[in-house]
């Protein structure tokens, strides 16, 4: 065990997994300052890049974006009032208030202390809370990895409930692409359509590159975002004088961390989410409530704490159960896949050393993200000057050699090109575009294990019904759609009554 | 700097209802001739089958279409077409074309030419003229792509058409 920590200390520190952590930060921070582009467009812009490198690098590489994108949105958030990434809306409800007093070294302080503590604390959580739930899962056989894959995409799907049949249709076309290929168990072609390129399936990467990389870009194109022409910075570096006050809230630091990994440890809830639940336990716990939203340094920690706890929190369920929590780390899933190596409870026992290597790059990435920067403050802050569309064409054509690159197949970059289109139109109606990639990720798992299940049970699917953990994973899914139906029915017939 | 005002996003409109119709009419086509296009001779039970998930994936997108067909056919009171105020996207279709054209030209005439008219083309029509725009900026990542796939990544690119023909 010890061993094991030591060699992953070891192969954390080496010149190609820093190099890789420190280029993937700064990517991240890149991207998540940009309002509009984010940390997904990074990641999968990169993911072709990563084929050359081994396991661990290429995983520092996407992680370093991952976290780096939740770091560099709450700049924009703060000076601009445009968060860079959608989480970093709650950041701006009290960041922007400081920056109108003329204290935005005060927010900056406060949400990159609140960034830093938040990661640190969700990857402690990470080292402790991964081996219970992979000794847990060890006793797992194909109907309970079934049925916790319906319990991941029905909470992925409720959390879209607004837009319920939209989600389920996306859902099912994911799940319904995952299958087109040559059928791995029974070698049969399906929907390939005559078409022999078809026969190796649609590639996860030439997908998310396309919905995201091509699809979020092209709707950069016509978007004309809000950008700053001052910067309300009194220094190039962030005052440290004020990290020292910032401090003082260190109790809401560690609630927000906590509450922002168990928030990313469900799957499909999000960032937002993670944010705005810590932002409310501050604003209820502080000794002065008052004072949120009107600019209260506090605000700003917890918000940025509590989303940056996520990238670690959703690794949760992808290490122990290999079940990706949401789209970021469905792309990590696809790295570590592609490189032969299947999370789940196994991988904590067969892969300790690059289990531990992950664990301490995350903490690496923290500390790179954070000081970067605090010393490069104001360089990263001007990147918003950037025009968009110029950066959309370039995105464009990274993404387009990049899926080339990944099988050198012109095939795949076609399948990218329609599926930008697709993530074009998807995009731009708001329809949950998350659900179509949780679907082509989970198709694979959730039908092999259906298959297997089957099997097991003659034909019957009374067999997810028989063995206790599987019937507990599938109750908790009918609770999950039942529960929120009934309150969001309660709540509207509760509006709907006239006063008396 | 104040923003213009535009319409609101109208989550409601019957765009959302005929994109929904598409794909479950899609589903539906796909689903009933699945038998054809699935190779179904092998010896396994159905529940094995290589045919039991897609029929369940495909019947997921019609059921969850039929809603949206319902409306469509008979729509609410106030129903409208309206999406947002960002209006046609002329400019998007464009730079598509430009990226179809890139697609074909990474074949044509190799990556380097193609990247290189690509950019320019695009920063052109979405009015980057400057000269740092329409050279630097290309020639910049063009240099750096094929210095990173070509050289460090090792990628392989086909000769181009051109050139083959150039060289008989």
């Amino acid at each position: 065990m010890g061993e094991h920590v030591i060699q992953g200390i070891q192969a954390a520190l080496t010149l190609s997994n820093l190099g890789a952590l420190v280029a993937g930060t700064f990517v991240g921070i890149v991207v998540g300052i940009l309002p509009g582009v984010g940390p997904m467009v990074g990641m999968v812009v990169l993911l072709p890049f990563t084929f050359a490198f081994s396991p661990d690098v290429a995983l520092s590489l996407l992680l370093g974006v991952f976290c780096g994108g939740y770091f560099g949105g709450a700049v924009p958030a703060i000076l601009m009032r445009t968060p860079g990434v959608p989480s970093s809306l709650i950041t701006s409800f009290d960041g922007f208030p400081l920056t109108q007093k003329g204290e935005a070294q005060t927010a900056l302080s406060a949400a990159l202390l609140g960034s830093f503590g938040g990661g640190i604390i969700s990857v402690v959580i990470l080292i402790f809370l991964a081996p219970v739930l992979a000794h847990v899962a060890a006793s797992f056989g194909p109907p309970e990895y079934f049925s916790a894959g319906l319990l991941g995409v029905v909470l992925v799907v409720m959390a879209y409930r607004k837009q319920l049949a939209r989600g389920l249709l996306l859902l099912g076309l994911g799940l319904w692409f995952s299958t087109v290929g040559i059928d791995g168990t029974t070698l049969s072609a399906r929907f390939t359509f005559g078409v022999w390129s078809m026969q190796n399936g649609l590639d996860l990467v030439a997908i998310c590159l396309g919905l995201f990389g091509i699809g979020q870009t092209l709707l950069l194109v016509e978007r004309t975002i809000l950008q700053a022409t001052t910067m309300n910075l009194t220094r190039s570096t962030l005052d440290f004088s004020k990290l020292r006050s910032a401090m003082r809230h260190w109790k809401t630091l560690g609630v927000s961390g906590v509450i922002g990994t168990f928030v990313g440890l469900l799957p499909g809830t999000g960032s937002i989410l993670a944010s705005f639940l810590s932002y409310e336990t501050a604003k209820r716990t502080s000794r002065h409530p008052e004072t949120f939203g009107r600019g209260a340094p506090e605000g700003c920690m917890a918000a940025e704490a509590g989303n940056n706890a996520v990238p670690a929190g959703a690794m949760i369920p992808l290490l122990t159960l290999g079940i990706p929590g949401e789209a970021l780390s469905a792309v990590l899933l696809g790295v570590f896949t592609i490189n032969g190596i299947y999370p789940g409870p196994l991988l904590l026992i067969k892969e300790p050393v690059l289990i531990n290597t992950l664990y301490f790059s995350m903490i690496l990435i923290n500390v790179a993200a954070f000081v970067m920067l605090a010393l490069w403050l104001r360089p990263f802050a001007m990147i918003v000057r950037v025009p968009t569309a110029l950066l959309s064409v370039s995105i464009m054509v990274i993404s387009l050699t990049g899926i080339y690159a990944v099988n050198t197949r012109l095939f795949d970059a076609g399948v990218a090109v329609v599926m930008g289109v697709l993530g074009y139109i998807l995009l731009r109606m708001r329809w949950p575009v998350v659900n179509l990639v949780m679907g082509v990720v989970l198709g694979e798992i959730l039908e092999n294990r259906l298959r297997q299940s089957l099997s097991l049970g003659d034909g019957s699917p009374m067999i997810f019904l028989t063995r206790p953990i599987s019937l507990g994973l599938i109750l908790a899914a009918g609770l999950i759609i039942v529960i929120p139906l009934v309150v969001d029915r309660r709540r509207k017939a509760k509006a709907e009554t006239p006063w008396p | 700097m104040k923003a213009p005002m535009k319409a609101p996003f109208n989550t409601g409109s019957r765009l959302h209802d005929v994109l929904s119709v598409f794909f479950g009419t899609f589903a539906a086509g796909v689903l009933i001739t699945s038998p054809l296009n699935v190779d179904t001779s092998g010896p396994d039970p159905f529940y094995k089958g290589p045919l039991i998930f897609p029929i369940m994936a495909l019947s997921l997108m019609v059921l969850a279409a039929l809603p949206a067909t319902g409306r469509l056919l008979r729509p609410p009171a106030g129903a409208a077409w309206h999406l947002d105020g960002e209006g046609r996207p002329v400019k998007t279709f464009f730079i598509l074309v430009f990226l179809v054209a890139h697609l074909f030209g990474l074949r044509l005439v190799g990556l380097e030419a193609s990247s290189l008219l690509f950019l320019m083309g695009g920063f052109y029509y979405l009015n980057y003229r400057r000269p740092v725009h329409l050279l630097l900026i290309p020639i910049l990542l063009t240099g750096i792509m094929t210095l990173v796939f070509k050289h460090f990544l090792q990628v392989w690119f086909p000769t181009p058409w051109l050139m083959e023909w150039f060289e008989g």
